[in-house]
């Protein structure tokens, strides 16, 4: 195919406006498209109490930790209490 | 037969390729060596340019059998795969597998951006003609400007498959480069004040537009360029297969495995491509330079969009993310973090500039996508002629846009 650089000038100017019409078209089919469906943010998950474990849980969980330390620390498990445990 | 240990050593040292070793394969061989070397130790696009540069190395080693043109040799059956539009389009996939739309959807003026980069492929379109191409190979060199890998191959293969090599290792080598090319560009058309601005966080976008978006712009886009089908088209199912989240397994594969394997074998296609008598010409340096003013003009383009866009909008908008508008995802993206922080510490641009990277991968294959209708062969019809026989004559509609195409070309 003869090719000039005028040919190449009207080619380039014809092409540029082809992406811009076809982009164009698109940003205002997004915009029709987020319009009709908004975002919706999904429901605030419940309030957290203060501690997720179920009593029968916790106890067992001091019990595993007491018994841990004693361990660690070369006391009995009767020398020393756990009053709390958080998550953080 | 009588056996002689003189004749017989004879014969097996004239059967090595020493003997048929000639200095074009000597230089691609070092070229060759040049790529693994850019890629291991220079870090240069190491997943292209590794298996790229094996290919170069095994192509040109003579009687291997290992050239693209060599028939019923092992890469030639992977070059098939370039032949016949297999493996870009299914990179695409991969790509849109891995490819998150939610901050072009939440700030669709950005797509301007990927079309305003645009201009660097026909910046080069004309320089090409300058430099006496056709137009068809003119078209193939300029969507290096893209900054698209595999739109870069796809249309290369279609318009002049005889410029595939060259094409191929510019568009990933500058792509590699695109941490030291932009960033004097950007900074030379930027004010301080201007990479100083900070942009409002991005709206949030429901999932739905995310579903939908991809089969919207496949019916919009393919319905206008049909040739651009095959990327556009397996892009979107990549990103598809992301959003719907009912096909983890084929999002999975199609963004680690499918693409991995995928990439192995373009890159090796498209390395065995690069013999001497195909990449040692005149040619091969022009469209290296002309790669590198494409790469230029597309940041330029893209920078100065971002500048218009900026007053527009009354400075909400930081001209340095138009420098994204080139495709080269995410590399382009942080870019233009890099140069904003640079600027001001606790500037992140990087989700905005996220927006025109990937709106640069839909223009650069609408680009295309025009280059096919105005020079290739839309539709396949050309094939489908071929296949006529096979497959019965082609239909009435299809004869009519032959028509209305022959009529532009003339």
């Amino acid at each position: 195919m003869e090719a000039s650089v005028s040919a190449a000038v009207n080619v380039s100017i014809l092409a540029i406006s082809v992406i811009f019409t076809v982009l164009i078209i698109l940003i205002f089919t997004i915009k029709t498209l987020v319009k009709l469906m908004p975002y919706q943010a999904s429901p605030a998950p419940l309030a957290k109490s203060g501690s997720t474990s179920s009593p029968q849980k916790q106890d067992d969980q001091v019990a595993a930790i007491t018994a841990a330390l004693a361990a660690h620390m070369g006391k009995r498990p009767d020398e020393f209490r756990i009053v709390n445990i958080q998550s953080r | 037969m009588e056996f002689s240990f003189s004749s017989s050593a004879s014969k097996i040292a004239h059967s090595t390729a020493f003997f048929s070793l000639e200095g074009g394969d000597v230089i691609m061989l070092g070229i060759a060596c040049v790529l693994i070397y850019l890629a291991i130790w220079k870090k240069f696009e190491p997943l292209l340019l590794l298996p790229m540069g094996f290919g170069c190395l095994l192509a040109n080693i003579p009687m291997s059998m290992m050239a693209s043109t060599d028939t019923g040799g092992l890469l030639n059956f992977f070059y098939q795969g370039i032949e016949h539009e297999v493996l870009p389009p299914l990179i695409f996939m991969g790509v849109g597998a891995l490819t998150d739309f939610g901050p072009l959807l939440a700030n669709p003026s950005t797509f301007l951006l990927g079309a305003a980069a645009q201009v660097g492929v026909y910046t080069t379109l004309i320089g090409a003609v300058f430099l006496g191409f056709n137009m068809q190979e003119a078209s193939a060199i300029g969507i290096i400007g893209g900054a698209d890998g595999p739109t870069s191959i796809f249309l290369a293969s279609k318009l002049a498959p005889h410029l595939l090599a060259p094409i191929a290792v510019a568009a990933y080598s500058y792509m590699s480069l695109v941490p030291l090319i932009q960033p004097p560009i950007m900074k030379l058309l930027t004010t301080e004040k201007e990479r100083k601005i900070k942009m409002e966080q991005l709206k949030p976008i429901s999932q739905t537009v995310k579903i939908v978006f991809p089969v919207t712009v496949t019916i919009v886009c393919c319905l206008m360029l049909p040739g651009v089908t095959p990327l556009l088209g397996m892009l979107m199912l990549g990103n598809l297969f992301r959003e719907s989240g009912v096909t983890a397994r084929l999002h999975e594969t199609a963004e680690t495995h499918l693409i991995n394997i995928v990439t192995i074998l373009l890159a090796l296609a498209v390395g065995s491509s690069m013999t001497a008598q195909s990449f040692l010409q005149w040619e091969t340096i022009k469209i290296i330079i002309l790669g590198l003013l494409a790469f230029t003009f597309a940041t330029a383009g893209g920078v100065i969009f971002g500048k218009i866009m900026c007053k527009f909008t009354g400075g909400r908008v930081n001209p340095l993310i138009g420098s994204a508008g080139v495709s080269a995802v995410p590399m382009a993206a942080r870019v233009s973090q890099k140069v904003g922080s640079e600027a001001d510490s606790s500037n992140f641009l990087l989700m905005h500039a996220m927006g025109p990277n990937v709106a640069g991968v839909i223009g650069s294959a609408v680009a295309a996508g025009v280059f096919l209708s105005l020079f290739g062969d839309v539709s396949g019809m050309d094939t489908h002629a071929a296949l006529a026989p096979v497959i019965g004559s082609p239909e009435p509609g299809i004869q009519a846009i032959a028509t209305v195409v022959d009529a532009i070309k003339q």
